[in-house]
């Protein structure tokens, strides 16, 4: 066991109905875990238990990160301690002005470590940096948070906060879905820029595409709640030629 | 009418105020022509009146009906091209006037006014103003008071009015009266922090190609209604009422905002952003009436509340009224609470519980009063 991010025995139900159900998963500082596993099979949920959501009945096991209970923080306790989860549907919020709320955002994760919110204009200066390497243009960072951006541009704009809060644990829910040719290198090879023996991903996809960009540590096989197999890189390989049937016929 | 309506009559009709129907200018005709009515249908109450939410009749019961007076101020001195004056008709023709009587007929909120307001300022813009004009009205006595204005926008002018009431005690029963003469444009600010018992009725005429746009922040701590008659006298004129409702707690903001469109090509824009804390009530009942020879009509009613405790209530009544076919309309109403994926996205991002709703609010109250908007100095901390 380590002592990053440990998840023994989870079990979680919403409206009655087990969706994860009884998950082992450890992922160490620095490491790159890869989830695949077909639709509805709980990828989101997980992500979204990890990320504090309500709604959801932990009915049994524990989540362990740093050292700390991550089931007794509150989903903002949880991003200043680190975690970032970049949303398969991002949404859309009326009235607030992104790169405001990119700010609010930043300053307040800063202040969780100590630090003082960063001056406006070394914020705009990063921004910038940050904006252009994802080809993100100025004008939309002024627009309000996520409204009426295409599919592509939300995602996107989720990678632009995960390269501007730099998490320690960043969880990344089909970030690559929705993404063009184009956009899609470019996003995959920005996260991948982010690698380090600090920080560790937890990438969840349906496309052994984006393995191959960034080429993961771990891969696990994920059906009807749980990890059922896990391996290296080769079993996206596998999945991407045969699909998920050998794995559901194991269950 | 009803003994108790009989008694308040009788109560203002006494000393003052029969020998205040003495003379025969203008007002005083018209004054002793809406006592007449008012005899008929009464002090303005929930049976009688367009009106459904909210019921003067009985909360203004236990005031004692005694007029008193009123603080009227223009702030600003020695503009160019602004008169005050005593009220006069300033609208020349007669005929319009009666017209707009037929959407007023049982409105007694009216009728009260214009059978007491023993003075009426009018304020007559004949020139393009580069500073807005800044109105206070307030009454810090008890009783009954009866503010009227009129504004008088002459052709061809660009203008804004400020409007603030703060404080006061006891029933105002205010008469705003504006008439927007050919392609004029008149932008209002509406700031609405009364601590009396407020009903204001605001009526618009708009000439041709004549705009007016209204914007509304309303904090009332008391009970307040506030009423609209946007009255299109000619074509290619538009109207734009935005309204923000944040009542005090356990206060009520009601809001009846008619259209008249009885001539073509006219646009009008009606919208409400209500931010409903414990006790508090609000209502939007918003009218679209189109005649039948009247085409190419453009309305829009648009109203969102949040409701932040359960123990908070919202009534939105959009009406439309449409004879003619060229029209194109729209209207849409949410009520709800702070959207929880909302909520948890800004959450997920760092920001406390607090300043994730705090966000939101904003975000819902920006869009009609923005961070450089001189309303937003009026905002609540918090929303600013
Ligand atoms: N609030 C909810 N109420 C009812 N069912 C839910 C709710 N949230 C999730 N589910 C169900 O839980 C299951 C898992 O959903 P989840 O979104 O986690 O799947 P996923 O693995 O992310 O799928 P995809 O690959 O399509 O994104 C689905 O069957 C879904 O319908
Ligand atoms: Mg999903």
């Amino acid at each position: 066991m380590n002592n990053f991010l440990n998840i023994q025995s989870l079990s979680a139900k919403v409206e009655d109905k087990l969706i994860i159900n009884n998950l082992n998963l450890n992922v160490d500082k620095g490491e790159v875990h890869a989830i695949m596993g077909p639709n509805g099979s709980g990828k989101s949920t997980l992500s979204n238990v990890l990320a504090g959501k309500d709604g959801y009945e932990i009915t049994s096991g524990i989540i362990n990160f740093c050292g700390e209970d991550l089931m007794s923080l509150k989903p903002n306790e949880r991003s200043n301690r680190g975690i970032f989860l970049a949303f398969q549907y991002p949404v859309e919020i009326p009235g607030v002005t992104n790169i405001n709320f990119i700010k609010t955002a930043l300053d307040s994760n800063r202040k969780h470590r100590g630090l003082d919110p960063l001056k406006p204009g070394d914020f705009l200066k990063l921004i910038k940096e940050k904006s252009k390497i994802l080809g993100i243009p100025e004008d939309r960072l002024k627009r309000q948070l996520n409204v009426g951006f295409s599919g592509g541009e939300k995602k996107r704009n989720e990678a632009l906060q995960l390269l501007m809060l730099d998490p320690s644990l960043a969880i990344l829910d089909e970030t690559d879905s929705g993404l063009d040719v184009d956009a899609f290198k470019i996003v995959a090879d920005s996260i991948n820029s982010r690698r380090n023996n600090d920080s560790s991903m937890l990438i969840i996809t349906h496309y052994q595409r984006l393995l191959e960009r960034i080429e993961p540590d771990f891969v696990h096989v994920f059906i009807n709640g749980s990890i059922i197999e896990s391996g290296g890189p080769e079993l996206a390989s596998e999945i991407e030629s045969n699909g998920y049937e050998r794995f559901t016929d194991v269950k | 009418m009803d003994m108790r309506d009989s008694l308040m009559l009788s109560n203002l009709t006494l000393d003052n105020f029969d020998k205040s129907f003495k003379g025969s200018n203008s007002l005083v005709e018209e004054r002793k022509n809406a006592f007449l009515n008012l005899k008929k249908i009464g002090i303005p109450n929930k049976r009688i009146e367009n009106w459904k939410y909210m019921d003067l009749a009985k909360i203004t019961k236990g005031i004692e009906f005694k007029p008193r007076g009123i603080n009227f101020e223009l702030l600003n001195k020695n503009l160019k091209g602004i008169v005050v004056r005593d009220f006069e008709y300033f609208i020349e023709n007669k005929d319009q006037y009666s017209k707009l009587t037929k959407y007023l007929d049982n409105e007694g909120v009216v009728y009260l006014n214009l059978s007491y307001a023993q003075e009426a300022s009018v304020i007559e813009i004949k020139e393009s103003q580069s500073e807005p004009l800044l109105i206070n009205i307030s009454c810090n006595e008890d009783g009954v008071s009866f503010p009227r204005i009129k504004i008088d926008v002459f052709p061809n002018i660009e203008a804004e009015v400020h409007l603030f009431y703060d404080g006061g005690k006891g029933f105002i029963n205010q008469l705003t009266e504006i008439n927007i003469q050919k392609n004029s444009n008149l932008r209002v600010q509406r700031v609405n922090k009364s601590s009396a018992i407020h009903s204001e009725t605001f009526l618009s005429y708009l000439g041709l190609n004549s705009n007016i746009s209204l914007v509304n922040l309303s904090m009332p701590k008391n009970k307040s209604r506030f009423q609209v008659y946007n009255i299109f006298l000619d074509q290619h004129s538009c109207t734009d009422f935005k309204s923000v409702s944040i009542p005090y707690e356990d206060c009520q903001d009601d809001f009846l905002i008619q259209n008249l469109h009885m001539s073509s090509n006219c646009e009008s824009n009606v919208g409400l952003r209500a931010i409903l804390n414990k006790g508090t009530v609000c209502s939007f009942q918003a009218l679209v009436d189109i005649d039948l020879n009247t085409s190419s009509s453009k309305a829009i009613q648009d109203c969102k509340a949040i409701l932040l405790h359960e123990d908070a209530s919202m009534n939105a009544k959009p009406e439309m009224k449409i004879f003619n076919d060229d029209v194109v309309c729209k209207h849409g109403t949410t009520i709800g609470c702070l959207d929880k994926e909302q909520l948890f996205y800004l959450q997920s991002r760092g920001l406390s519980p607090v300043s994730a709703e705090k966000i939101l609010l904003q975000g819902v109250i920006k869009n009609y009063i923005s961070e450089d908007s001189s309303l937003n100095n009026f905002l609540p901390k918090v929303y600013q």
